[in-house]
């Protein structure tokens, strides 16, 4: 860990951002926290476990990919287009904010208590659903998919169950998402 | 939770000092931006009849908004400097050798700290720990000390920009060099922090005066002598030692029962745990030499302590000091950021910033490191029961509980824990001691459950043991010895209310996950060989309040109608502020337009307070609270706990008696109008008739008004159309009188009242509103509950039962959870959703407990800075049978009854119930904390 820095450019909610001097060491939430005061994501365990931390990385083809904050470097992301919790919602011509569907299930669910661990659900829940479109799954298998997809992510206050419920019930009423 | 310190000598301190103490939140505005920023059009947050279709604070938390304190950088606080410096702390990682001092050629020239600051630093400017007995006598180890406890910190490293503090933070973690120690001595011992027993005989039946009880005699309080509690001598003397020869009548009674007697003797123990909040300690704190204003912006629970304890810090140092101004963010903690020390080492940082403001925020290591844990108890039980009847006659216990090396809560949470062994039984006679004492361990303190996740588990599972060699069902044991309304606690106190505990037996029992039992347990292990089947009960009735539970709240309505609402409650998770919101549109038939949660300047409310609730004596109780604005107590630290039931009673009462002083009045007055006293002359249109509900305001066949009219109503009469209410509990509601303008004396369960007049008031009830623009009116007379009830140790319960399905894998040792189901009584539900959401949190929370979640206390514990949730593991989605648990909750008795506090005691009876079905599943019992593989292996090796 040094503090010799190289330019970092890459796409943040739809925004280019850089390049910027920033140290070779940093870890990415780091740089979304201190550099771009975007502090959403949040620092749970800084070693990959609890996925408080994670965004969406938008890989080839579209695909959705989920990335862990908290242990990959920030010059990981150079030249990749990022999604933090932040950049879910959309404000409509009104300027009023309209969340994403995985989102708004949440919140109609009651998912969260603190909501610490929110940013790092509303990422992986949207990556599942983004999974489900290019790969429907059985209804049988659904609740074993939600459950695996997001067992990863740690809730403290809840106990999981409206989170998962929500995200269950948002695939069912998605045409397309499941198949039999 | 728990007893508070005393404040007493700082208050004096800070009033001489001439400190202001600021206390704000940065939280409301992210949730009133809720209101006015929907996601879709319109203030669609409520449904018409005024549910709420999601969480107030929702839209600020699913959006990855600014909402946590940790959220927060300087450059995002108003009128702080942009430029942030960061701090971290070097801790010690042994308690049995001198520390020597610090090494930093690790971190090269480069990496060099802008400045560190070490014990000798804080002498040499006259700061020192407030409140030694409860924070410990230093912050940082002085040189040729030995540590209090493993992970205390040894220095404070400050960086002035985040590259070289992140670097250098990475570089010495884990690296032994940086911290040096001397030669090997012994520990650093503190004292111990404090014995309590509680003994009870009763008077021959439950109804009878008792012989002896803490809350008729007294708490017999013991003193140490080296590891030892030691006790008054039993007498004839005082009521302390009365009480300790009622113990040893109890001590004879079970050595002299016979063979129509069990007598279980069982030890127990429940381990140590991170409460693992998401959100780790953490603070800025920008500290301004000119003006000699302190910003504090913390992670607190406890924020008006914080401010005051700050306050006491800085202006008996060489720092001046003239104003504390703190922040504080919502903020999750489970009870461990409620008065604890982080937030005074971010105060330390903040004084050594060099004009900047300092971040200092733990990471995982870190928190685990320092963070307050959860108490280990060791627990010797003895239950005798009647084997003809199967009625108990006695139960003791005697238990040690570890609190670390700083004192905390430790004292309180240990006879918390006595308190509540009992569960749900009656006991005619009972003998339970705590004491609590200083080790090198990290130290522990508020966490929920308080004591009593632990002393509850262990009778449960101990009811349960006695249950099988007695021969009986375990619910019919249960119900043999259960705990009815009327009946008195194990410190002789009648509890608040209707205890339906019988209700929740039978309803148990009929289940078929129990009357299914034996069936399925065969079924299932021919289907599934190597794999063992159980089913467990456990059922508790927890406490909830402190025993000193004060509040504000504010209500007033415009000539336009629109209400608005403020309150001190602040969020923690819970959902406290949507809750609050409801029940002020229960019972004004309209939610508030307006609301502000976390609300620190009360300008109409000059109360004054000596804020030591717990251990004012009677007579000097009685001579303060001559003076009008005197209250044992501002307000009570934040609990999920405490919010629906005594923060919410500030926000009924001030509902109500708006309703009473202009609501209704100006609904008789409108109804009055026209020739004759209009359409209610020819009706009895009484009180008790009034409905408000949708917005309209309804009364035994009278023509439905819209709120806005009633209160336009309300203003041209110039009733009072705003109300400040502050309400305090001990045990108890506090009433008071107060002789209301043109209403003569009202009393009221409140102990300070003040109103504001509608806009066509009297230029005489116009000149009255003297204070911050309202009329308070002082007391005419209060009756605070008596000082005695303290002894009472508790009267509110909310109770809940878990029935757990368990399969035990005989190879491995693993538990899988297969289903579980619970049933819970609290009152009346406000937001049913938030209820669930608790429930459910709570039994994961407890399944980590019974299963997983483990720390050693000393050497290999969270204090050697390795601990992270990789080795130290959380119940995840797959353990908690989440697709398959079920909760039912009880139907209020009506509509009337009060919402109960139930945060932990959602947490407990699924610990007693995973031990319980273990046993049932193989045949083994365990009495020690958590049940992993590998105990469940060796038994049955």
């Amino acid at each position: 860990m040094t503090t010799e820095t190289k330019p970092l450019a890459l796409t943040v909610n739809g925004r280019p951002v850089g390049p910027v001097d920033v140290p070779e060491g940093l870890m990415m939430q780091d740089f979304l926290h201190e550099y771009l005061n975007l502090t959403g994501s949040r620092m749970g365990c800084g070693q990959g476990i609890c996925h408080a931390c994670t965004v969406i990385v938008e890989g080839e083809g579209g695909a959705l990919r989920e990335m862990r904050t908290c242990i990959t470097g920030a010059h990981w992301f150079a030249g990749r287009t990022v999604v933090t919790v932040e950049g879910h919602a959309r404000h409509d011509a009104k300027g009023e904010i309209v969340l994403s569907p995985v989102q708004q299930a949440f919140i109609e669910h009651f998912a969260f208590q603190c909501g610490y661990c929110t940013p790092g659900f509303v990422t992986g829940a949207t990556v599942l659903i983004d999974r489900l479109k290019r790969k429907p799954v059985a209804r049988a298998e659904l609740e074993q998919v939600v459950t695996e997809a997001l067992d990863k992510h740690i809730c403290r206050c809840t106990g999981y169950v409206r989170y998962h419920t929500a995200v269950r019930d948002l695939i069912l009423a998605t045409p397309g998402l499941v198949s039999g | 939770m728990g007893a508070g310190i005393s404040r007493r000598g700082f208050l004096r301190a800070g009033a001489a000092a001439g400190v202001a103490l600021n206390v704000s939140f940065l939280a409301p505005p992210a949730g009133a931006r809720l209101i006015e920023t929907p996601p879709r059009p319109g203030p669609d947050w409520l449904t018409p009849a005024g549910r709420p279709r999601y969480r107030l604070d929702a839209i600020a938390k699913v959006t990855g908004a600014k909402t946590f304190a940790r959220d927060y950088r300087a450059a995002d606080l108003p009128g702080w400097p942009r430029e942030q410096s960061h701090a971290f702390l070097l801790h010690a990682t042994k308690a049995d050798r001198s520390f020597e001092g610090i090494d930093l050629t690790v971190l090269g020239e480069a990496l060099k700290p802008d400045r560190m600051v070490l014990h000798e630093d804080l002498v040499a400017d006259g700061i020192t720990v407030p409140h030694p007995d409860f924070f410990g006598d230093v912050f940082l180890v002085p040189k040729g000390e030995t540590p209090r406890l493993l992970g205390q910190p040894v220095a404070l490293l400050i960086y002035r920009d985040f590259a070289r503090y992140d670097a250098a933070k990475r570089k010495v973690r884990f690296d032994d060099s940086v911290v040096r120690y001397g030669a090997a001595t012994p520990y650093n011992q503190p004292p111990h922090y404090g014995a309590s027993r509680y003994v009870r005989i009763d008077g021959g039946s439950p109804e009878a005066e008792d012989r002896y009880s803490p809350f008729k005699d007294s708490v017999i309080f013991g003193k140490f002598s080296g590891d030892k509690a030691v006790w008054p001598s039993p007498g004839e003397g005082d009521a302390m030692a009365r009480g300790m020869a009622a113990a040893a009548q109890i001590e004879q009674d079970i050595a002299a029962a016979g063979s129509d007697a069990l007598v279980l003797k069982r030890s127990y123990f429940s381990q140590s745990i991170d409460a693992s909040a998401m959100e780790a300690d953490n603070g800025n704190v920008w500290y301004d030499a000119a003006t000699g204003v302190l910003h504090v912006m913390a992670a607190s629970q406890s924020p008006y302590e914080v401010a005051e304890v700050s306050a006491e810090l800085v202006s008996t140092s060489k720092f001046l000091l003239k104003e504390v101004d703190l922040k504080v963010g919502y903020t999750v903690g489970y009870g461990t950021k409620d008065h604890y020390i982080f937030p005074l080492f971010c105060v330390l940082a903040g004084l050594y910033g060099e004009g900047r403001p300092v971040r200092l925020a733990n990471d995982r290591f870190e928190q685990f490191q320092t963070g307050l844990k959860r108490h280990a108890f060791w627990m010797d039980n003895t239950l005798v029961v009647d084997r003809s009847t199967g009625k108990f006659r006695i139960m003791t216990g005697h238990f040690r509980t570890d609190g670390g090396g700083r004192a905390n809560y430790s004292f309180s949470v240990a006879f918390v824990g006595a308190t509540a062994a009992q569960s749900i039984y009656y006991l005619p006679q009972s003998d339970f001691s705590a004491a609590a004492f200083a080790s090198r361990a990290v130290e522990a303190g508020s966490t929920r459950g308080y004591g009593t996740l632990q002393s509850m588990s262990a009778t449960e599972m101990m009811v349960d043991e006695a249950a099988e060699l007695l021969g009986i069902d375990p619910i019919e044991l249960r119900l043999r010895n259960v705990f009815r309304s009327g009946m008195k606690n194990t410190q002789g106190a009648i509890p608040a209310g209707a205890l339906r505990n019988e209700e929740i037996l039978l309803k148990a029992r009929a289940h078929p996950l129990w009357s299914a039992r034996a069936q399925k347990k065969k079924t299932f292990e021919a289907a599934n060989p190597g794999k063992k089947y159980g089913v467990g009960y456990g059922h508790v009735q927890k406490d909830y309040g402190t025993g000193a539970e004060a509040a504000l709240a504010s209500l007033e309505f415009d000539p336009r109608g629109r209400i608005s609402f403020r309150h001190v409650a602040h969020e923690m998770g819970p959902g406290v502020t949507t809750s609050q919101a409801i029940m002020v549109g229960e019972i004004l038939g309209r939610v508030p337009d307006e609301t502000e949660y976390g609300v620190v300047r009360w300008p109409q409310m000059p109360l004054e307070t000596t804020d030591e609730p717990y251990t004012l004596s009677q007579d000097e109780e009685d001579r303060r609270k001559q003076n009008p604005r005197w209250t044992p107590r501002i307000t009570s630290p934040m609990s999920a706990t405490n919010s629906v039931y005594y923060l919410g009673h500030a926000t009924r009462e001030a509902a109500r008696i708006l309703v009473d002083l202009a609501l209704w009045p100006a609904a008789r007055s409108l109804w009055s109008r026209g020739t004759g006293g209009g359409a209610l002359a020819p009706y009895d249109v009484r009180r008790e008739d009034l409905r408000l509900g949708g917005g309209m305001i309804n009364a035994g066949g009278m023509p439905s008004l819209a709120f806005e009219a009633v209160a336009a109503e309300a203003h041209r009469l110039g009733l009072p159309t705003g109300v400040t209410v502050h309400t305090f509990n001990r045990w108890q509601w506090t009433e008071a009188e107060f002789d209301v303008p043109e209403r003569g004396r009202l009393r009221l369960s409140i102990d300070a009242l003040a109103l504001r007049y509608g806009e066509g008031a009297s230029e005489e009830h116009k000149r009255s509103m003297t204070t911050g623009g309202w009329h308070f009116i002082e007391r005419a007379a209060v009756s605070y509950p008596p000082a005695q009830r303290n002894n009472a140790g508790v009267t509110y319960y909310a109770p809940m039962a878990t029935l757990a399905e368990v399969s035990v894998d005989i190879g491995s040792g693993t538990v899988t959870l297969l289903s579980h189901h619970s049933i819970l009584e609290c009152g009346r539900q406000v937001v049913p959703e938030l209820v669930s959401g608790q429930i459910q949190g709570g039994i994961a929370m407890g399944i980590g407990h019974a299963l997983k979640e483990y720390l050693p206390l000393y050497e290999d514990g969270p204090g050697d800075g390795t601990w992270n949730w990789n080795r130290y593991e959380l119940p995840r989605a797959k353990d908690v049978a989440l697709w398959s648990q079920t909760a039912e909750v009880l139907p209020p008795l009506s509509d009337s009854d009060p919402p109960k506090g139930i945060a932990e005691v959602v947490m407990i009876a699924v610990v007693p119930a995973i031990a319980n079905a273990v046993t049932h599943a193989i045949g083994k019992r365990f009495h020690d904390l958590p049940i992993t593989p590998e105990k469940i292996r060796e038994a049955l090796s």
